[in-house]
């Protein structure tokens, strides 16, 4: 694989469709274990992102993950948006001089936004936050790669590995986030941190294997 | 959704525009949503920050005696690195700047940094964060306990604290011994709605009301039904008595209103308040009552009390210029 800056932009137009597409969804699992206004932030977010692709296309990729990093962190806000921005500026670090992104490259990546994500956030996989569908993302892809698997299967390793660690926050009682007020700490309610980010996830393994 | 409102994504900017227009000792800044006094005190900064919806928390409390600057997030959600940057600036006369914030994850993190990156370039801070809800346990493991109306009162005592030409040490010292002392407890009555996602974030059953919901509408510890001014009185202040002990002590009252509750009411729940705390032996030294820290248009009430001792009391009483707060 070789993914451009305007494959990553072609990615986030399907991603930011997604997420315009799960509205009320995200919005009403938020509204049950938070304020349900994460749906409307990362969406407010992409919608700029989308107003910058014609420009987001013609950087190089580091400097794409700074501007993706500024964005979200202006646009979207509140805890997802500096979460995002700090991952987003750890992708643009990892990736200094790389004119486009090999599988190599991308678990650098995906590392580098764990890292981020984690270390602002203080936060660790098992919270009930967006970090559990990155962190089994993460992991399984890592494991995929260990193993001396085909692209295609690492790629699949990571979008499983999203999926499982979205589904495993149901049953997570929440440590961060406004979740953690209520009584039974949203057990029983996904994440909703955790699904728009294994929304990103999925788009992106599923673009990269078509 | 009835709002009077243009566009739903933008409604922290035109509110901000409007509340400038009003408020001609003030200066905003579009971009970083950020509303700070035209006029550099030449004493130290204090700034806070966090989502709309609360108001007037925190623009309309920009004003000598109070805030240097307020920092808008959108509805609801923490404002940005970027935009807090603006607001550290902005209150910067050369003695450092106090941000006191309230305990929520997105805050943290967004004034942490924001810190970071304005200490690089040489402004001196500090952060006080306040958890005043007693709904909430307060615990290491998470967030904890959330920060509500209570802290408006920390903003009164240091901006009063900063006028009077003290040290970002001295400041933040006094700021820190408020929020240690400050407890309050709500109950709301019907939900909002958040401009941009158009529908009620909840919905409460016609004779429902939730004791300790949050201010966003997280949920709270248990929904009953409507209750008198003065049953309500005593369901919420035996929930701060048992957190925190102020028999014996003078305090300030702050009976808020969430946004959509009459000053009617808020001033019925006032008298039943203030039977109930002379009857605890807890002597009220000053109230204030109003809609100080709301939740768009819900419904709802908090009360809030803070203990004070001999500095405190002349910092509550000190003059405030801010609009939405003047003694």
């Amino acid at each position: 694989m070789k993914m451009t800056s305007k494959d990553y932009v072609a990615y986030l137009k399907i991603v930011a469709k997604k997420l315009e597409e799960n509205k009320d969804y995200i919005t009403e699992l938020d509204a049950a274990t938070g304020d349900g206004d994460h749906w409307a932030n990362m969406n407010m977010g992409f919608v700029k992102l989308m107003e910058l692709s014609p420009e987001l296309e013609t950087l190089a990729i580091p400097d794409l993950f700074k501007k993706i990093a500024m964005t979200m962190m202006s646009v979207i806000g509140g805890s997802a948006g500096v979460l995002y921005g700090s991952a987003y500026m750890k992708a643009a670090a990892v990736s200094q001089g790389a004119e486009s992104i090999d599988l190599d490259l991308l678990a650098k990546i995906v590392q580098a936004q764990l890292d981020g994500i984690m270390s602002r956030g203080k936060a660790q996989p098992g919270f009930k936050t967006m970090v559990d569908s990155l962190y089994q993302a993460q992991q399984r892809m890592e494991e995929a790669m260990k193993a001396g698997k085909s692209e295609k299967e690492v790629l699949t390793a990571m979008k499983e590995g999203a999926v499982a660690g979205m589904e495993a926050t149901a049953n997570m009682e929440a440590m961060r986030g406004r979740a953690c007020y209520q009584a039974d700490k949203g057990v029983g309610h996904l994440d909703p941190g955790a699904v728009t980010m294994c929304y990103q996830l999925e788009t992106l393994a599923d673009f990269l294997l078509q | 959704m009835k709002k009077i409102i243009n566009d739903p994504n933008r409604v922290v900017s035109d509110m901000l525009r409007g509340l400038a227009v009003a408020n001609p000792d003030v200066e905003y800044f579009p971009e970083a949503e950020v509303v700070a006094l035209k006029e550099k005190s030449g004493k130290v900064g204090l700034i806070t920050g966090g989502g709309s919806g609360h108001e007037p928390s925190f623009a309309g409390y920009v004003g000598k005696g109070m805030l240097t600057a307020a920092i808008a997030g959108n509805v609801f959600a923490s404002p940005s690195p970027d935009r807090i940057i603006k607001g550290f600036e902005a209150a910067d006369s050369g003695k450092g700047v106090l941000a006191v914030i309230m305990n929520y994850s997105g805050d943290l993190m967004n004034f942490d940094m924001a810190k970071e990156m304005v200490e690089m370039e040489g402004i001196e801070t500090r952060i006080v964060i306040v958890k005043d809800d007693v709904a909430v346990p307060d615990r290491e493991d998470s967030t904890g306990r959330r920060g509500i109306a209570g802290t408006v009162l920390v903003h009164k005592v240091a901006g009063a604290k900063a006028a009077a030409g003290a040290s970002l040490e001295e400041v933040a010292a006094v700021a820190q011994k408020a929020a240690d002392n400050v407890r309050t407890m709500g109950m709301s009555m019907s939900s909002c709605t958040i401009p941009a996602v158009g529908k009620p974030g909840f919905s409460l059953g016609e004779n429902e009301i939730e004791i300790g919901m949050g201010i966003h509408g997280e949920p709270g510890l248990e929904r009953t039904g409507v209750k008198t001014a003065k049953e309500l009185a005593s369901a919420l202040i035996e929930r701060i008595l048992a957190d925190y002990d102020y028999s014996g002590s003078q305090v300030a009252v702050l009976v808020n209103g969430l946004g959509a509750t009459p000053l009617m009411e808020l001033n019925i729940l006032t008298g039943e308040v203030d039977d109930l705390l002379k009857e605890k032996g807890i002597t009220p030294y000053r109230y204030f009552v109003g809609n100080y820290m709301t939740s768009l248009e819900m419904a709802g009430c908090s009360i809030t009390l803070m203990k004070l001792d001999d500095e405190l009391k002349e910092l509550i009483d000190a003059p405030c210029e801010a609009p939405s707060f003047r003694i």
